[in-house]
């Protein structure tokens, strides 16, 4: 809108100008007729030669010629910018030309104003109104963000609240003060869908807890009188053969109950990150614990590290468990006399960051099954030989995805499998400062 | 040793008071939280074995009570099926002696119970004999004499609990669950099949030292640590 009128407005104020020019010449020529007539046509006559015109202003800028005679060309009034001499040089007029008849003699009119003065006004104008239209954008522009920004401050304070939330539970707000409808939608859609995310969250906790109680407390009942039942010493061998078989089987279902709930717990955010965990020494510790394995199996188990990786916040206790089920699988699915090499490199470029890899020497694991590998359940028909892929790798992922850990697995012939992993470490200036728990 | 057993269920509370009694623990019951802090109020014990999800009342909470009771010395050890995270650290911290989580084993409980008595009574046994060998618990370390035979963590833990039930037979999986304790999180067998591989090695260790073999393999159940034969 400003801009087209930014465009057209030039144009419009010369045009402005000229017809206000024009009409001037026409009241003027009114009054000089209207005199004539009253006065007779002798005091206005020109007597000087042709090119010679009467000014009646300091500056000649316009002038009155009256002439006897008939113009051939003039029919009625007639409207022209013409060249006419001003102190010996030819300036450009706007000229109003005018026949009549005055006691039976024809006279030739003209009134001119120079286009210098018209062109001044027209500047002037032109000067007035860039001005006014500039107030006029910049007031408008003002007016409008003023106008907006009230009209969407209900829209900030959504977003606001928005941000405001942490973690799943955020605590239930009053509805927000505004007139428009649509944001009043916004706002309690919203609200509503952040309470039944917390509702949901809520409902899985209290399911968790009652799955741990009922389906926990009945196991152990079999566990403790499975304990009894051996201790008596009382029964034949065969029975006695059948029992650990079912206790075996008994602490599977435990084992896949108590690593489900887990995993559970830590989708559901129930676990705190309280700790500041140097990765060395916790890797140092999973080695250690597993170290009768690996010494079985004759294998060969390295630890190489950049520097002393920390992460802060962290669960030490969840930590460990990733940590062990990586190593356990690296040392279940071996061959004899293998390897396996734990690396890190602190990452390239970054001030944060902190690759590990994993790489152990062994079975490959087949490109397609690759994406699967950390999913539950996921358990491969051809690996009759060591079962358990389950769901110590869905563990993994879960704590994994709790500390913000990015993994990956590859695996080939000629590398074995890989477990890689971006740690999010913080800074060495840090771990300095304070010292490690 | 005088033992109350804080349990709404029933069978549960029958099972653990049944091997407790065999080991000749007195075993008193309470179902719920008023009962139990009545009884906790007039009797004295040596131990209260405290489940969290009381149906009146919440577990911790009686723990707290309990710690206040002047005349009350029991040492409490939580036994929980709830699992959730805080109860560990809630439960220590508001002076539990120790937390089991459902389903634990027996044996467990019972050396855990154990070692409580001894860290209370101040008989810090530092060593535990068995016939010319002697497992010292301080710098965990076996002898034989004065030769030292070296074992590897997990190897030590394996003897040190057969030797706490020592005369009894252990199950493959009741010693795999003491000494990898929860982390085996995957069902297989390649754990309590482990168990063979550790007492292998420990008889391979033990052998030149002394001709007797120690532990005894009970067919298709476990392991026992062989009595002396003088004892």
């Amino acid at each position: 809108m400003a801009g087209v009128l930014l465009l057209a407005l030039p144009w419009a104020i010369e045009v402005f100008a000229l017809r206000h020019t024009e009409a001037r010449l026409r009241n003027e020529l009114k009054q000089v007729r209207h005199r004539i007539e009253q006065v007779g046509v002798s005091s206005f006559l020109q007597t000087q030669e042709q090119d010679q015109r009467l000014h009646y202003d300091l500056l000649q800028d316009e002038y009155i010629d009256l002439r006897r005679g008939r113009l051939a060309e003039a029919g009625p009034d007639t409207l022209a910018t013409l060249p006419r001499r001003r102190q010996g040089e030819l300036v450009d007029f706007r000229v109003l030309r005018s026949s009549f008849v005055h006691e039976g003699q024809p006279y030739t009119l003209e009134i001119g104003k120079s286009m210098a003065s018209v062109e001044d006004v027209y500047g002037l104008l032109r000067g007035f109104a860039a001005y006014a239209l500039l107030f006029a954008v910049l007031t408008t522009l003002l007016i409008e963000l003023s106008v907006i920004s009230y009209l969407l401050r209900p829209f900030g304070q959504i977003v606001a609240r928005l941000r405001a939330v942490q973690g799943p539970t955020p605590p239930p707000l009053p509805p927000l003060r505004t007139g428009t409808s649509d944001f009043q939608y916004l706002d309690a859609t919203i609200q509503q869908m952040l309470q039944k995310i917390r509702t949901v969250f809520e409902q899985e906790r209290e399911f968790i807890a009652n799955a741990s109680h009922e389906l926990l407390t009945p196991i152990s009942i079999l566990q403790n009188r499975f304990e009894n039942m051996l201790q008596a010493e009382i029964l034949p061998e065969d029975a006695e053969t059948q029992l650990v078989f079912s206790q075996k089987t008994l602490h599977r279902l435990t084992a896949t109950l108590r690593t489900l709930l887990l995993i559970s717990r830590i989708e559901n955010e129930q676990f705190a990150r309280p700790d500041r965990v140097n990765v060395r020494e916790l890797l140092t510790d999973v080695l250690e614990e597993l170290e009768d394995r690996i010494l079985d199996l004759d294998l060969t188990a390295t630890l190489t590290l950049d520097g002393e990786p920390v992460m802060q916040p962290a669960n030490r206790t969840l930590l460990f468990t990733l940590f062990f089920n990586l190593i356990s699988n690296a040392i279940k699915y071996n061959h004899r006399g293998g390897s396996i090499h734990i690396t890190g490199t602190a990452s390239a470029g970054q001030a944060l960051g902190y690759t590990l890899s994993i790489r152990n020497t062994g079975k490959v694991i087949a490109p397609e099954k690759l994406p699967h590998l950390f999913e539950r359940f996921r358990r491969f028909a051809d690996d009759r030989a060591v079962e358990g892929y389950g769901l110590g790798l869905a563990v993994v992922r879960s704590v994994a995805q709790f500390h913000a850990i990015h993994i990956d697995a590859t695996s080939s012939e000629a590398d074995g499998t890989t477990f890689t992993l971006q740690l999010p470490t913080i800074p060495a200036q840090e771990v300095l400062k304070a010292p490690t728990a | 040793m005088n033992v109350l057993i804080v349990e709404d269920d029933r069978a549960l509370a029958r099972e653990l008071a049944l091997y407790l009694q065999h080991e000749r623990y007195l075993c008193d019951f309470a179902r719920t939280g008023r009962e139990a802090s009545e009884k906790l109020y007039v009797n004295e014990y040596d131990f209260v074995l405290l489940d969290l999800g009381l149906p009146d009342q919440d577990g911790l909470q009686l723990l707290a009570q309990a710690r206040q009771e002047r005349n009350q010395q029991a040492s409490i050890i939580i036994l929980s099926a709830r699992g959730s995270v805080d109860d560990r650290i809630n439960g220590l911290k508001l002076g539990a002696d120790d937390y089991l989580p459902k389903p634990y084993s027996l044996m467990e409980l019972e050396s855990r119970m154990q070692a409580i008595t001894r860290r209370k009574h101040g008989v810090q046994q530092d060593t535990l004999q068995f016939g010319p060998f002697t497992l010292n618990l301080s710098d965990r370390t076996l002898r034989h004499n004065q030769d030292l035979v070296s074992l590897t963590r997990k190897e030590f833990d394996l003897l040190h609990y057969l030797l706490l039930h020592r005369g009894r037979v252990l199950t493959r999986l009741q010693l795999s669950e003491h000494i990898w304790g929860n982390m085996i999180s995957d069902s297989d067998d390649h754990d309590s099949n482990f168990i063979d591989v550790h007492v292998k090695n420990i008889r391979k260790k033990m052998a030149p030292h002394d001709a007797h073999d120690w532990i005894e393999t009970v067919r298709g159940v476990g392991y026992r640590i062989k009595l002396d034969t003088e004892a």
